[in-house]
């Protein structure tokens, strides 16, 4: 009977220390939460100038670029799965790891094969424990991504693209990142990434009518030019959204754990207490009916 | 039976016993004072009845006003007052007992008919037959007194063999002893009496000895359905039934399980037979003593059970016991009261046994028969000596997967299961199967489930959790491992499975 009250007591203290550290972990997600924001936002506007200027190029000039056709020498395809480096985020990197999983299958079915490259930790393990080889692996950070670290990836990426097929060239570029969309919803979404894909079709009359363009030296030289740090914006920005979309998950997480604990501790300290006062009743009882008893004889 | 062997129940003012010889003419004394199931009885100081001695009383229940006519009623002495006073146990109600009644010593212990004549029939505690057709009558050649003595330690089986079951957790995780004692721990409807009664239906139908069904304290219907099924099946004709059940006064549940215990021991000792002894509920015996303890002047000690709860459980499982060569197999039901085990009462009978099988409320309440508890559950026998190498690794490593799951679902509770790292999610994965599997479809269960039971050799069950384990049926879902036998019906069910979700 002592025994079983001092289990209860030991699981409440338990699960109370754990509430804190998530209480913690939630106060430190929301603090950093806005400014991931400010820094997706912060990213936007020079994200977006450099992929009108891709566009333009790719759409007023008839040039016959590797980075704008399809590839054929090689079936091999490089995906990018982004995810956390910690967990205590719910489930925000199986959800991204479950996305890149049903891509990858998507391929296999088209016949291609498929190149991982992991950014966070978890991503890691999960390709580790699975033992699959990964072309390319970046941890640390995964909560504030840093432009160096995204200028290593885009890199990567872009070499691995334009290489030759017999040196493990690829086709095609994949990214699966969380798309930050607001503070209560973000989806993992998987973009192409290369080669680019020409949107034939009429542009939206607007009010900003793209100039016509003249591109010296060549089209082909301004495109081998602006490429790379495209690839590294979007991947920049990808990480970023991820960032952003991981604080989120994780701050929910954390409160949902913190009311979970919550719970556990409101259930075991009833059991506690009314263990102990199981205890006091037989206590009682066995006095009164000893005392009773010996009046008795 | 000489008063020796039970000192703690005689006080020390006590004076001992005399009448060695019987007298040709009964010794009578009168009833002085009635306290529910204890009597107080005057006797002449030269003639008090020994300890354990049987007493008879006659009460008229005409004059009351009930047609019952004359109840025969057996009393026990238990305890020697002092002043030519006996304190006895009625094993009967002592409803109508007045003062002044003519109490009559029968000169001996209370003693059951044994042998042959037994198989077949259905006794009280006092040794009568309940299931005798009219002017049936039965010839008794023999009487023992319930009261003997323990083998004597250099008569005790050395031998261990295991005993096989045909249910996989049991043959798995608690292995039984062939002459051992085996507890079914377990609290108030977890199915205790179904799994003792699917154990009587899987050993007894294949046992070609002898079986003894004791019922001490539970309900009667289920001892009508037991006596119903046995004819049906006609393992009867090789068993002898012993009840005493709810309905009874406490001093017929304290005895009633010596009375079938004695009768055992006569198949064992005399007749050099392997027994079956079943006994439904060791906890009603405990009780029972409890009932009575402090109307017989003892100090209630923990939990307000008698002082003397160690000596009067090992009384009688020091009994229960094979002897070289012959045995007697015990299968009992102990309830737990309030799910607790520290409890005293299932406290003590824990050290008798060789295996103990508890089943737990919450593994009945996920609907996964038997609820044996894997981890609470353990047997003497679970040791490479005795079951081998591979069964006694494939014990533990089952063991310790659920173990881990445990631990992981605090975890799980708190944070999700998407928390876990890869190697937790795959323990986590296989101890849920390995729980599914642990179920198993029963011979009782059949009309409710309508799914026939299963009967599992011991290779099979090894190698089919060994490969859980080692995650060899990771690619198979886990609801088709639920309520099943072995491999082939594993197979079968995964095949069905597929095929619905197509």
């Amino acid at each position: 009977m002592g025994g079983q009250q001092r289990v209860y007591r030991q699981r409440i203290r338990s699960t109370q220390s754990l509430k804190k550290i998530f209480r913690a972990m939630e106060l430190i997600a929301a603090s950093r939460i806005g400014k991931a924001r400010d820094r997706v936002t912060a990213a936007a506007p020079y994200a977006k100038a450099l992929t009108r200027a891709i566009s333009a190029v790719a759409t007023h000039s008839s040039v016959d670029h590797p980075l704008t056709t399809e590839r054929t020498d090689t079936n091999r395809v490089a995906v990018l799965v982004v995810s956390a480096d910690r967990g205590m985020a719910g489930a925000y990197s199986a959800n991204a790891i479950r996305e890149a999983e049903r891509l990858r299958e998507r391929l296999i079915e088209q016949g291609k094969e498929v190149v991982h490259y992991a950014v966070g930790r978890r991503a890691v393990s999960y390709f580790n424990f699975r033992h699959r080889e990964m072309a390319g692996q970046w941890t640390g950070g995964s909560d504030a991504p840093t432009l160096e670290t995204a200028r290593e990836i885009g890199n990567t990426l872009y070499e691995a693209f334009v290489a030759p097929a017999e040196e493990g060239g690829v086709s095609e570029l994949h990214i699966v990142y969380t798309h930050f969309s607001s503070m209560v919803s973000q989806e993992p979404r998987v973009i192409r990434m290369l080669p680019l894909e020409i949107v034939e079709g009429v542009a939206e009359p607007g009010e900003d009518v793209e100039p016509l363009y003249d591109f010296e030296p060549s089209p082909e030289a301004v495109l081998d030019a602006a490429l790379p740090r495209y690839i590294e914006i979007r991947v920049y920005n990808c990480l970023l959204q991820s960032a952003a979309s991981e604080l989120a998950n994780r701050q929910r997480a954390m409160n949902t754990a913190v009311s979970n604990a919550e719970d556990i501790i409101r259930q075991y300290t009833r059991l506690a207490n009314s263990a102990r006062q199981a205890e006091i009743t037989q206590e009682i009882s066995e006095i009164v009916s000893g005392a009773d008893a010996l009046a008795a004889s | 039976m000489t008063p020796t062997a039970k000192t703690a129940k005689k006080p020390a003012d006590a004076t001992p016993a005399e009448a060695k010889d019987a007298p040709a003419t009964p010794v009578t004394g009168r009833v002085a004072r009635v306290i529910g199931p204890v009597v107080d009885i005057e006797f002449p100081a030269d003639a008090i009845p020994d300890i354990y001695h049987a007493l008879t009383v006659d009460i008229d229940l005409s004059a009351q006003g009930e047609d019952e006519g004359i109840l025969h009623m057996t009393l026990e002495v238990a305890q020697h007052l002092g002043d030519n006073m006996v304190r006895a146990i009625a094993l009967k109600p002592t409803d109508g007992l007045v003062r002044g009644a003519i109490v009559e010593d029968t000169g001996a212990p209370i003693s059951v008919p044994v042998g042959d004549v037994t198989t077949g029939h259905v006794f009280n505690v006092t040794g009568e037959v309940l299931n005798a057709e009219d002017g049936e009558t039965i010839e008794i050649t023999e009487r023992w007194p319930i009261h003997r003595k323990p083998p004597a330690f250099d008569q005790l089986e050395s031998k261990t063999q295991m005993f096989e079951t045909g249910i996989k957790s049991i043959d798995l995780l608690t292995p039984y002893v062939q002459g051992g004692k085996i507890g079914l721990f377990g609290g108030a409807g977890v199915g205790k009496t179904v799994l003792i009664q699917e154990m009587i239906y899987r050993v007894a139908n294949n046992h070609n000895g002898v079986s003894v069904f004791a019922g001490v304290g539970e309900r009667t219907r289920e001892g009508n359905d037991l006596i119903e099924e046995m004819t049906e099946s006609g393992v009867i004709k090789q068993t002898a039934l012993v009840f005493g059940q709810m309905d009874e006064p406490p001093g017929t549940r304290l005895r009633v399980a010596l009375s079938a215990l004695t009768m055992a021991e006569y198949f064992r000792d005399v007749q050099k037979q392997d027994v079956l002894l079943f006994i439904d509920n060791i906890f009603r015996f405990t009780q029972a003593g409890s009932e009575v303890s402090t109307l017989l002047g003892r100090m209630p000690s923990a939990v307000g059970y008698q002082p003397n709860l160690a000596d009067e459980m090992g009384q009688l499982q020091e009994r229960i016991t094979s002897t070289r060569g012959h045995s007697i197999t015990s299968l009992q039901a102990i309830y737990v009261p309030a799910d607790d085990y520290t409890d005293p009462a299932p406290a003590t009978t824990f050290a008798h046994l060789d295996a103990t099988t508890e089943l737990s409320r919450e593994i009945a309440s996920r609907g996964l028969y038997p609820a044996i508890d894997p981890l609470a559950s353990t047997s003497r026998i679970l040791d490479p000596r005795y079951v081998g190498q591979k069964h006694y690794e494939t014990a533990n490593d089952v063991k310790s997967i659920l173990q881990r799951n445990k631990e992981l679902q605090d975890i799980i509770a708190i944070l999700g299961v998407d928390e876990l790292s890869e190697e937790d999610k795959i323990i986590v994965a296989r101890a849920r199967k390995i729980q599914q599997f642990l179920s198993q479809n029963t011979y009782m269960a059949t009309q409710f489930t309508s799914v026939p039971g299963s009967t599992v050799p011991l290779d099979e069950t090894i190698e089919a959790f060994s490969g859980l384990v080692n995650g060899a049926y990771d690619h198979i879902s886990e609801q088709a491992f639920f309520n099943i036998g072995g491999l082939e019906d594993l197979e079968k069910n995964w095949n069905r499975i597929q095929k619905e979700i197509g």
